[in-house]
């Protein structure tokens, strides 16, 4: 434990405080300072600029009847339950992993799961705004070559009634509003987080192989052995990822920025609030009112920060 | 103790043999669909538009299109990557450099206000760098570091104290006492210790976080296209996006790019893999 230095010395030894002092500056000036000045703009009508007139709770008021507002918090909730099912694979994928008898094979597949993370996320993104491309992108190749195509279009001129799957016509995968959120969720297939894959493996780590062969001999099948042995151990972990998800989910725009632009694409039907605040503060230039959009934010991710405490973390 | 005779282990090891193929099929599998974007990458770097609408999805040999893409790849990327690796490594440096003082006070030291200062640091967990956003661009506007890569480094090393200095004080208050007791007594002051004790024992941990926060800076684009308006200042990530914006699109040249922007991060992994993947599991712990 820490040495108790008690006041009278601690004069003596006031050098110390200048150990801690470069990060408190820093934190002060580039963390605290922009968070309260946050709150306290987001009570003005402010444009960035010198200028600012206090407005109360004005900013509020309008995010309260702020259409796009509203719209942008269904779209984040849509791709919040899809996020939920999109972490399956790497569940999956890490417990095959860790079933596999050979050490040397689980590394190796360790270390290619890692790969993609060592490309720049840019650059996955962009190949990625390639593939959804209509005319070169690689998705509308694929459907034309399994035959999807006529599925797709049979399935919009009956049900659908979109009329976005149209027979001779390339599939505007990000510029029809309503293919984006659909292209959005379909993003990054099959989905696998090398973080996620890494902390269930660690997760999976504590299981012998005692415990598969007392399983075996009792005649359980691979998905009972998942249910009775592997989900309970990775519980804690799968608790982790998906509130980390769903933080990471709420307050991320960077996809759709760039995807889709700072309108949320065609429609703004890729609009999250993330990017409505971005895009209200550095193109409609209320900084005021983006600041008031980043506290409703902040309170959505603040209860869940709390919860991930009080629940998650203690029993790691 | 294993007390399995010979004969047993031969038959348990053909009965796993058999279940063992599907399971490598399926991660092979998964892993070729997640590692195809890649593959494009790679192989769409050796055609132009021509080549790549004739043939889109097999590799052809190289040839004077390659030279010619990875030629412009090479000039467009260069000052970027340039940049990206000046602003990844003061970063990162600085980062840890500050954490580890901060972490050795108050690892080491119960001062009057070091629960303040400590708590100081814990409520920033809890607030959204999302939120903040806005205001630090009008307050770098106001310290005329817009448009200046040290105002990105000094955003980086700001929002990876936090973490870094949490990690680092829980793996300083684990170190032996005995150790920096007997340093005290030869009259080492904090310095000496912090370079002889914390530094040599926390090897492995500073070198995980150094690459947590490089890769931090490295994928990050948000901050730089807020930040960086003049194209000799542009990181990768600025770069990238603006090549990206081009209309009339020689999909040659772009994946050459990327190919190329990848590169430095590729070497990196190839040295460091045991460490990536360690980090990378750490990782997870930021929130």
């Amino acid at each position: 434990m820490a040495a108790f230095i008690p006041t009278k010395k601690a004069l003596h030894e006031w050098r110390l405080y200048l150990f801690v002092i470069p990060s408190l500056v820093l934190i002060a000036v580039f963390a605290y300072f922009p968070a309260i000045s946050a709150v306290y703009h987001s009570f003005f009508d402010w444009q960035g600029g010198n200028y600012k007139e206090f407005i109360g709770w004005d900013n509020f008021i309008q995010a309260w009847t702020d259409d796009v507002l509203w719209q942008s918090f269904g779209t984040v909730f849509i791709l919040i339950v899809a996020n939920l099912f999109k972490m399956i694979p790497s569940i999956a994928v890490a417990v095959v992993i860790h079933r596999l008898v050979s050490d040397r094979w689980q590394y190796w597949y360790r270390v290619l799961v890692v790969v993609p993370m060592i490309v720049p996320e840019l650059v996955r993104l962009f190949i990625w705004k390639f593939f959804y491309d209509p005319t070169f992108g690689l998705l509308n190749k694929i459907l034309d070559w399994i035959e999807l195509k006529p599925i797709l279009v049979s399935l919009d001129t009956y049900v659908l009634h979109w009329n976005v799957f149209r027979e001779g016509f390339p599939i505007p995968w990000l510029s029809e509003p309503h293919l984006i959120v659909p292209s959005l969720i379909f993003w990054g297939f099959p989905w696998i987080g090398a973080v996620g894959v890494l902390i269930f493996l660690a997760g999976l780590e504590s299981i012998g192989r005692e415990v598969y062969e007392t399983a075996e001999l009792d005649g359980a099948n691979g998905f009972q052995k998942f249910l009775y042995i592997e989900f309970p151990l990775i519980l804690t972990q799968i608790r982790l990822m998906l509130i980390l998800m769903v933080i990471g989910t709420i307050q991320g725009y960077g996809l759709q920025l760039l995807l889709l632009g700072q309108d949320g694409g065609a429609g703004g039907a890729g609009m999250v609030p993330g990017l409505w605040m971005f895009n209200r503060a550095f193109s409609a230039g209320q900084f005021g009112y983006a600041c008031a959009i980043g506290m409703v934010l902040f309170v959505f991710i603040l209860v869940l920060t709390l919860i991930n405490n009080k629940y998650i973390r203690i029993q790691r | 103790m294993r007390l399995t005779t010979p004969t047993t282990v031969t038959v348990k090891a053909v009965g796993r043999e058999k279940l063992e193929l599907p399971k490598h099929l399926f991660v092979l599998a998964v892993l070729a669909i997640e590692l195809l974007p890649f593959y494009m990458m790679l192989q769409i770097s050796f055609k132009n538009n021509v080549m790549f609408n004739a043939n889109p999805w097999l590799p052809i040999l190289p040839g004077a299109t390659l030279v010619e893409n990875f030629r412009f790849a090479y000039h467009l990327i260069l000052p970027y990557a340039a940049n990206t690796i000046f602003v990844s490594v003061t970063a990162a440096t600085a980062n840890l450099f500050f954490a580890i003082l901060a972490a050795y006070f108050f690892a080491r030291y119960k001062m009057p206000f070091s629960n303040v200062l400590w708590s100081a640091f814990l409520t920033l967990m809890l607030i959204p760098s999302v939120t903040n956003i806005v205001p630090l661009f009008t307050l770098l506007k106001k310290l005329n570091l817009l448009n200046s890569l040290w105002g990105l480094i000094a955003v980086a090393v700001a929002s990876g104290q936090v973490f870094n200095i949490f990690v680092l004080r829980n793996f300083i208050e684990d170190l032996p006492r005995d150790l920096f007791e007997a340093a005290e007594m030869d009259g080492a002051g904090h310095w000496k210790q912090i370079i002889h004790i914390v530094i040599p024992l926390s090897g492995p941990i500073i070198g995980t976080l150094f690459i947590l926060s490089f890769l931090g800076c490295w994928n990050d684009f948000l901050m730089p296209l807020i930040i960086l308006r003049d194209p000799q200042l542009f990181t990768l990530g600025v770069g990238l996006i603006y090549l990206d914006g081009d209309y009339a699109k020689d999909w040659g040249h772009i994946m050459a790019a990327f190919f190329m922007a990848s590169l430095p991060l590729l070497i990196m992994f190839l040295f460091t893999m045991k460490l990536f993947i360690r980090g990378l599991s750490a990782g997870a712990l930021k929130g």
